[in-house]
């Protein structure tokens, strides 16, 4: 929650400036765009005169891109689109569910209460076809299909959930300069980024910089850190399972994640300002040392959103956090999304699951600022830098996709005593009592 | 400047409503339904009068029962039943919270503020209202000391965490100690201290209110008995302790309370500073990261706090029914 | 009475020192942050704020981009001042900092002291003088960014309103720079809609009728209960006293959801009603203990007299009780006035309905947590007028209070 709500933040800080209330930001027929996709789409459908209601997360600058997207619906069906935004969606999408007046369309930013209200009857099933579709055209498209497909409230399962617009976590940010200096390549494995950072150390520098300080929810990063590691030393069943509570928390296998994570955060050489800092320095202040001469540090592993805290001017670049090449476990991504679905039947809402699944519908947004997506058939080319198109790439090579563990579980848990019990852990306590710890925290909310 | 005028017709609109509402129900009551004059003057008068009191105290009671008491009835209710408020646990959440390590610490914690605050902030109160009493500049100072009331909770943290800043560039304290040669180390991190590093601010705010109220007490003392005292040949130290002191026992054990209260709802602090990690988590702050997602706990964490308080409330209603006799 | 503390001429001097030394700890948290809010970023972190005043060497990189390079025989040389390279130019624009180390690696950034010649990187040198003019060799022909430069330079003291400025319109010094290009002046961006000046205004609307309606409601109720005579006057007096030590906290969640109920949902209309609610016990509290100790003899007198309640208490309690009045006002508005928790549950989200607290902890400190100068404006500017009021009214504020409290 904490976590989208900052990148969006970040996304506003971007785009804010952008223009305001342009009907159509690109001239339909102009550009890399796949227009015959959005011509097709139009000559297909007509909906003059209707009306699609959608309540989102984004607000300000965000709801702004939105819109811009969504104008194109609207031009090229004739129906009209009142996008809402809503800085505490959560709360005010159960409320308005509950009133029994939910918009057309509702935009998750978390699978959990998706699933919940699909249990409650308050979403449609998407319409036929549209599971086939994402697993084919989304790259690691089956993750994306478990991600949407839910129990209804009689119990049988059906994909809810149309995932568009996609963030990534598995990514290591460093200053090109820095590690051109140093003469430091890339790391292409798990096994080459602890050489190289042993390497730093040997050369009398630090390595990382890692900061878990976020006011009430401090110790969230920590969670992204150990849910890439845990995707690179098991199977994505294990984390699966883990997600839902059928593999304990303390079991062996997230135990040995955990000190995966402590093998570089727990590590006074490793860590800029030495291990007692992780736990205070916050996170947004934390990349600095990147940019500071001296470096303080070489690498920062944090998420799609984190430029927007570098200061101003740096210049940065960032590679995949790498997966074992020892294991065979491929390259899996972790990351975050939204989720579109439909909590009120109409032909305009159906209408709009097809748009999604236009090219054009993803470059639209793709062309602007702060959207990625495994959708395969939308042109890189669209993207208005290279950082945010080898970004995608990244998303597009994964062979597994994960979902930030931390969302999809219970509240108390992720967004709880998961980030409470990292701090406990780079403050000193052992990996298998923090484990425990939220084991037990876990089993008093079944 | 739309937003401007629409802030001042929203401002005119509230205000006017109440004024207007306890005109007309006055004007209503004295010459529409018990009317002044008539065959039955004497008895609509009497009416009148036995009907005022309730007039004149409606709005706080409907405002205190809704926004008070049905609260904390609610909220016990609520308490008694499961996370999504459908089945009835009865005291099963009190049972959880208590097996809860967390939850404990918080209560430890809160023990520890509810004693330690009230007692420096009064402490230091009354030095400063002592020593700045017969002082040239002692309005400046008080002043100075009283600023720090006008900070909100989260601005004061703020301002503390620049402070406490593990850079002994930025935070003081870590500069001090740079300078003696020590290593820089983190305030906040440090265990169990911690949490007295975190009362400094609410200590640092609330001293200026007890200073004020005990400096005016400290005057009203009756000149004779402590002339009395000096002729008697009492040093500084003895007059301000067996004369002084004594004389104002009431004011203090005033102020002494109310920071009490005070204390045991004040969550800003430990939730913008430490968010509860690190050992300093306490009940205010822990009901926070229960609330909105199990409301049967996070109530009945209330409910505690609600019990902590109460000897402070039955202090304080037994007080003032002494004084209406 | 003087001449008590006086007989002893160092006592007198232990308690101005000590007074001294306590209201310059109470004061130094305060102003370590007022200082800081007014230095930039790069200044706070390399040096503390009690050294604003000193120059402070910082560390910076840039490339010798300021003149095309020439070629000598086997030498490509490049030759300029550092202070005029495209990356630091605006940072040194005023001109009086001086070099005091250069390098070429970010990892050794101050190896070489100015005025000594080193090593670089392509195998040439590099010679930096402390006034900025460099020469730099090399058998190669540079980068056509030209070849970087790392260097330190004595920097002098900046103070700026640039944080301040960040804050009021909400948009960093480049996007400031970039909506100045196109002609909006700086008061145009404080009062736009985006800026803060609506949060602001929202503060107000907020505030005002939060502290005026529950000082109207307390005073006619502390009236009732002070000089009316009703059954069931002390229980209800003790039910006000209890109900001051009722949390907060506990009353946001059924709240909420009955003003979701009955349809007031998130509007200032619900924060007014529940600022109302809570403040209430206080006022009464505060109130009824002021009007207590009016003079009975006033009130018999007009009763005699033949004045109604109504017109008592209009003529002649509230006029008496302004002290007391003007001391809960005070308290009532710093305390709506700093609230984040209460406006965030009671009002809506979204932007044009925030209030500054709001908008300050959820915009400004969400994306700039590392910021130490721009939290530092953001949390003057929330403070600023708390303290005004505060300065101003402080007399009243004693006053009303000793009434309330000390008997």
């Amino acid at each position: 929650m904490n976590k989208s709500l900052l990148a969006s933040a970040g996304v506003l800080a971007l785009t804010a400036g952008l223009a305001y209330g342009q009907d159509l930001m690109f001239t339909p027929g102009e550009g890399d765009f796949s227009w015959d996709s959005y011509d097709a789409f139009a000559e297909a459908t007509d909906l003059s005169g209707q009306t699609l209601t959608i309540t989102g997360p984004w607000i300000g600058a965000d709801g702004d891109l939105v819109e811009s997207v969504l104008a194109y619906f609207e031009a090229a069906t004739g129906a009209t689109v009142n996008y809402s935004g809503s800085d505490s969606f959560e709360q005010d999408i159960v409320i308005s569910i509950q009133a029994n007046s939910p918009p057309n369309i509702a935009v998750f930013p978390q699978p959990g209460l998706a699933a919940d209200m699909a249990a409650r009857g308050a979403l449609t099933p998407l319409p036929d076809g549209t599971a086939d579709w994402v697993r084919e055209n989304y790259a690691a498209g089956q993750s994306w299909v478990d991600l949407g497909t839910y129990a209804g409230p009689d119990g049988a399962d059906a994909l809810y959930g149309f995932f568009y617009k996609v963030d990534l976590k598995s990514l290591v940010w460093y200053s090109p300069e820095a590690f051109d200096e140093a003469g430091y390549d890339i790391p292409q494995s798990m096994e080459e980024l602890q050489a190289l950072t042993d390497q730093i150390v040997a050369d009398g520098g630090t390595p990382w910089c890692i900061g878990l300080g976020s006011g009430a929810a401090t110790g969230w990063p920590a969670t992204d850190w150990v849910e890439d590691l845990l995707l690179r030393t098991q199977p994505p069943e294990v984390y699966d399972q883990w997600v839902t509570n059928e593999i304990p928390f303390n079991d062996p296998r997230i135990v040995a994640a955990i000190e995966e994570f402590g093998h570089f955060a727990r590590n006074d050489d490793y860590v800029a300002g030495g291990a007692s800092s992780v736990a205070t320095t916050d996170f947004r202040d934390s990349p600095a040392g990147l940019f500071s001469y001296p470096p303080e540090c070489y690498m920062h592993r944090q998420a799609s959103f984190i430029p927007t805290f570098f200061p101003e001017g740096a210049d940065s670049d960032f590679f995949y956090f790498p997966s074992y090449a020892g294991l065979d476990l491929g390259n899996p991504v972790l990351g975050a999304g939204t989720l579109w679905a439909i909590t009120e039947e109409s032909p305009a809402a159906e209408a709009f699951v097809s748009f999604l699944e236009t090219p054009i519908a993803h470059e639209l947004w793709m062309a602007q600022s702060g959207f990625l997506t495994p959708y395969a058939a939308a042109n890189p080319a669209v993207f208005p830098t290279d950082a945010q198109r080898s970004m995608n790439d990244i998303l597009l090579g994964a062979t597994t996709f994960r979902f930030d563990g931390s969302d999809l579980m219970p509240g108390e848990i992720g967004a709880g005593a998961f980030w409470t019990g990292m701090v406990d852990y780079v403050s000193g306590a052992s990996a298998e009592d923090v484990a425990t710890a939220i084991q037990e925290r876990w089993d008093s909310i079944q | 400047m739309s937003p401007l005028f629409q802030g001042i017709i929203t401002i005119l609109v509230g205000v006017f409503g109440c004024v207007g509402y306890f005109y007309a129900a006055n004007l209503l009551l004295d010459k529409v339904i018990f009317p002044a004059r008539g065959p039955n003057i004497g008895r609509n008068i009497n009416r009148a009068t036995a009907v005022r009191p309730w007039l004149f105290l409606l709005p706080a009671i409907l405002a205190l029962s809704v926004y008070l008491v049905y609260p904390v009835v609610g909220s016990f209710w609520r308490s008694l039943f499961n996370r999504s408020g459908e089945e009835f646990i009865g005291m099963d959440n009190y049972g959880a919270l208590f097996a809860d390590d967390v939850f404990r610490q918080a209560l430890f914690n809160n023990a520890l503020w509810a004693l330690v605050v009230p007692a420096a902030a009064t402490f230091f109160g009354l030095l400063v209202a002592q020593l700045t009493d017969r002082l040239k500049w002692g309005n400046i100072a008080k002043s100075l000391i009283f600023m720090p009331m006008a900070i909100s909770f989260v601005g004061a943290s703020l301002i503390w965490k620049f402070v406490y800043a593990g850079d002994p560039d930025i935070g003081i304290i870590n500069a001090v100690r740079d300078g003696l040669g020590l290593d820089p180390m983190d305030p906040i991190q440090v265990p169990f201290w911690n949490n007295f590093f975190l009362m400094a601010i609410l200590i640092w705010i609330q001293t200026g209110f007890a200073m004020v109220i005990l400096s005016a007490a400290l005057r009203g003392i009756p000149e004779e008995t402590v002339e009395a005292a000096i002729i008697d040949g009492a040093n500084p130290f003895q007059l301000f302790f067996k004369i002084k002191v004594p004389q104002i026992m009431g004011t203090i054990v005033v102020v002494w309370t109310t920071i009490t209260i005070l204390v045991l709802k004040v969550f800003d602090i430990v939730y913008t500073m430490t968010g509860g990690n690190f050992g300093t988590q306490i009940l205010p702050s822990y009901m926070m990261t229960l609330m909105f997602r199990d409301d049967g706990r996070a109530t009945a964490v209330a409910v505690v706090i609600m019990v902590v308080v109460l000897p402070v409330m039955i202090w304080n209603i037994r007080q003032a029914q002494k004084e209406m006799r | 009475m003087d001449n008590i503390a006086g007989q002893n001429n160092s006592l007198k001097w232990a308690v101005n020192i000590t007074v001294a030394l306590l209201v310059v700890a109470w004061l130094i948290p305060t102003v370590g942050l007022f200082v800081s809010s007014f230095r930039d970023r790069d200044q706070i972190t390399a040096s503390g704020w009690w050294l604003a005043p000193f120059s402070v060497e910082l560390t910076y990189r840039t490339r010798a981009d300021d003149a095309a390079p020439r070629q000598e025989g086997d030498l490509w040389i490049v030759e300029g001042n550092i202070f005029g390279t495209g990356e630091v130019a605006d940072a040194f624009a005023s001109g009086d900092a001086s070099i005091t180390a250069f390098g070429v690696t970010g990892r050794d950034p101050a190896a070489f002291a100015a005025g000594t010649e080193g090593e670089n990187r392509d195998g040439g040198t590099l010679l930096v003088m402390a006034d900025g003019s460099y020469r730099y060799t090399s058998t190669e022909e540079p980068d056509a960014r030209g070849p970087r430069i790392y260097f330190a330079a004595a920097t002098p003291p900046d103070f700026t309103m640039d944080n301040y400025q960040t804050i009021l319109t909400a948009q960093t010094a480049d996007e400031r720079a970039a909506s100045q290009a196109q002609g909006a002046t700086f008061w145009d961006l404080l009062f736009d809609e985006e800026g803060i000046f609506r949060n602001f205004v929202n503060t107000f609307t907020v505030t005002i009728p939060a502290t005026v309606i529950p000082i109207l409601i307390a005073a006619f109720a502390a009236y009732a209960l002070a000089w009316m005579d009703f059954p069931g006057r002390g229980l209800l007096i003790a039910a006000v006293v209890g109900l001051l030590v009722v949390p907060l906290q506990l009353a946001l969640v059924p709240l909420l959801n009955l003003h979701n109920r009955i349809g007031i949902g998130q509007s200032f209309l619900g924060i007014w009603m529940a600022h109302t609610g809570f403040g209430l016990p206080l006022a009464i509290y505060l109130l009824r203990n002021y009007m207590v100790g009016l003079p009975r003899d006033i009130i018999e007198g007009a009763k005699v007299d033949g004045a109604t309640d109504f017109q008592i208490f209009t003529k002649i309690i509230l006029p008496l009780s302004f002290p007391a009045l003007a001391s809960f006002a005070i308290f009532q508005f710093l305390w709506t006035w700093n609230d984040l928790l209460v406006a965030k549950v009671f009002l809506p989200s979204d932007d044009a309905s925030k209030v500054m607290t709001v908008r300050i902890a959820d915009d400004l400190l969400g994306s700039r947590g590392g910021d130490w100068g721009i939290l530092a404006a953001a949390a003057f500017v929330s403070i600023a007028v708390p303290v005004i009021v505060f300065f101003t009214m402080q007399r009243f504020l004693v006053r009303g209070l000793l009434a309330g409290s000390v008997k």
